[in-house]
């Protein structure tokens, strides 16, 4: 049995059910309306052990064989304790999980990932966190143009700053504010699943490409290549944040330098594969259908 | 100093403060405040904001952190709007920080977690289990939570001491498994097969533990 937790309207998820299916897989599918119908009985000592229950079908935990998730956000309490059970059995069972719960908390906090990023030996942007007005203008001048993002998960539409505005960052005053240095180049996006891993290149003038403010910037989502040195350390920093399935945000400047951004464990993968054809969900259903050693990070 | 990361309503915090001649609270309001700086990859000297003050990194000895996340609630000098995404930002932000600073962490973060969650069941059980400790299990069920046992054993945990009347394997057990957690001080609970149940970094340590926490923190571990 595979679990799939998520929203069937997000792409990724339905890609992965479609394809899970499509292979004949035993596949259990839950969402919030079907985890707060959901019966369990787990205890957790030496592993997980026990079962979940939806619709009269018991399911023992170790018949489930690998887990895919990317849950929606919870509300109520009742859906939260069931939650949080899922979570656990999530983190402790001994089986394919993309990706365990605590692998996925370093995106959280971005700065925090990004030290562990430069410790794994990926050149980062240099980066200031900061309350002080005087210290984020020295960084600026320093720079000459850094781009603002937010620290947390909350995704923020990353702007760019210079000299002539930098008279905003007074601002910086009432909460801390994360400052990077603005890198040239071009955007590559490289999903790393398993031991495989795909690059697609983003060409947009926009300085967030996920957010192009017009037409005339001009987005091209294409399939690429990274050498194989390059791909070899994204597998091993995705190994070290225990993440079986992982986007790897990067770019490769003119001078034919990568920096790194930013390691998202629990990827939108679909909007690149629908691009470039990449086929991304059907590594990601071999990697849960023919299991691969899965590090245990709770 | 020693910095007591918590809230103005904590009153354990405030007892901790008021117990330990150099510490001093860092609050969700500090958090707000300018002269923050910490730097990935970049020259800045980092610094905090302590009870109101900018703090250089290196004059911070020791740090006891005993909150799990900033809340909205808190940020009561932010507009209401704005609550929400600076207290997600606040804690990613400390976060950050904690995982930077060159002083002694009591519970240092893991995974990017904070506080309690760096010591949740999933993590402190598998931990347990793989030192091959006696852990209690911990049964889940979608009726609720199992009874607690009542009869008890405490051991307070501060770095290689211990604290508390448990038998010696058994604070060796404790002790191990702080080490194997990364945490300096914590309170391990056992039940009368001497199994371990939980353990917490919530509780106000005891004047001798709290004692040997003011001189352990006292010492910067890192440079």
């Amino acid at each position: 049995m595979i679990v799939v937790w998520g929203a069937l309207n997000d792409p990724p998820v339905s890609n992965v059910l479609d394809t899970l299916r499509t292979r004949g897989a035993d596949v259990l599918h839950l969402d919030r309306e079907r985890v707060a119908a959901l019966d369990f009985d787990v205890t957790l000592a030496r592993g997980a052990t026990g079962w979940i229950a939806l619709d009269g079908q018991r399911i023992p935990l170790d018949t489930i064989s690998a887990m895919y998730l990317r849950p929606e956000a919870q509300r109520d309490n009742r859906v939260s304790s069931t939650t949080a059970c899922l979570l656990a059995i999530a983190s402790t069972l001994d089986t394919v999980v993309v990706n365990r719960p605590a692998a996925g908390r370093s995106n959280l906090t971005k700065p925090f990932q990004l030290a562990a990023i430069s410790n794994a030996g990926l050149r980062v942007p240099p980066t200031l966190v900061t309350t002080d007005p005087a210290a984020a203008r020295q960084f600026v001048v320093r720079h000459g143009r850094v781009v603002y993002k937010s620290i947390s998960g909350i995704r923020s539409i990353v702007a760019a700053l210079d000299a002539t505005n930098a008279d905003r960052l007074s601002g910086v005053s009432t909460g801390p504010v994360q400052l990077q240095r603005w890198i040239e180049g071009i955007d590559v996006r490289v999903h790393v699943i398993g031991k495989q891993w795909f690059a697609t290149a983003i060409e947009c003038t926009a300085t967030d490409y996920r957010y192009p403010k017009n037409a005339d910037d001009m987005m091209a989502i294409l399939a690429t290549e990274i050498d194989g040195e390059l791909g070899d350390r994204l597998v091993r920093l995705a190994a070290s944040m225990g993440l079986l399935v992982a986007g790897i945000d990067l770019r490769l400047t003119p001078n034919d330098e990568w920096f790194c951004f930013e390691v998202n464990p629990s990827p939108g993968f679909t909007f690149y594969e629908d691009a470039t054809g990449q086929p991304m969900a059907a590594a990601i259903c071999d990697l849960l259908m023919n299991g691969g050693a899965s590090e245990r990070r709770t | 100093m020693i910095v007591i990361i918590g809230s103005r309503h904590d009153s354990v915090a405030r007892s901790i403060v008021a117990a330990l001649p150099t510490a001093a609270l860092c609050s969700a309001e500090d958090l707000t405040r300018p002269g923050w700086v910490w730097s990935v990859d970049s020259f800045e000297p980092n610094r905090w904001v302590v009870d109101g003050n900018v703090v250089d990194d290196p004059h911070v000895t020791g740090v006891l952190v005993r909150r799990t996340y900033v809340y909205p609630e808190e940020l009561v000098g932010t507009h209401p709007d704005d609550r929400e995404y600076l207290a997600a930002e606040s804690t990613a932000f400390l976060i950050f920080v904690l995982s930077r600073t060159g002083a002694r962490v009591v519970n240092p973060v893991c995974d990017g977690a904070l506080g309690e969650d760096v010591i949740r069941p999933e993590r402190w059980i598998a931990t347990a289990a793989d030192l091959g400790l006696d852990v209690a299990p911990l049964r889940l069920t979608a009726t609720g939570a199992t009874p607690v046992p009542t009869m008890t054993t405490t051991v307070e945990v501060v770095g290689d001491e211990t604290f508390g009347d448990a038998p010696p394997h058994v604070r060796a057990a404790a002790t191990q498994l702080a080490g194997a957690l990364g945490v300096v001080y914590a309170v391990f609970v056992f039940d009368r097969t001497q199994h371990l149940i939980t353990l917490s970094a919530k509780q106000l340590p005891s004047d001798a533990a709290l004692a040997a926490l003011g001189s352990l923190l006292s010492i910067r571990s890192r440079t």
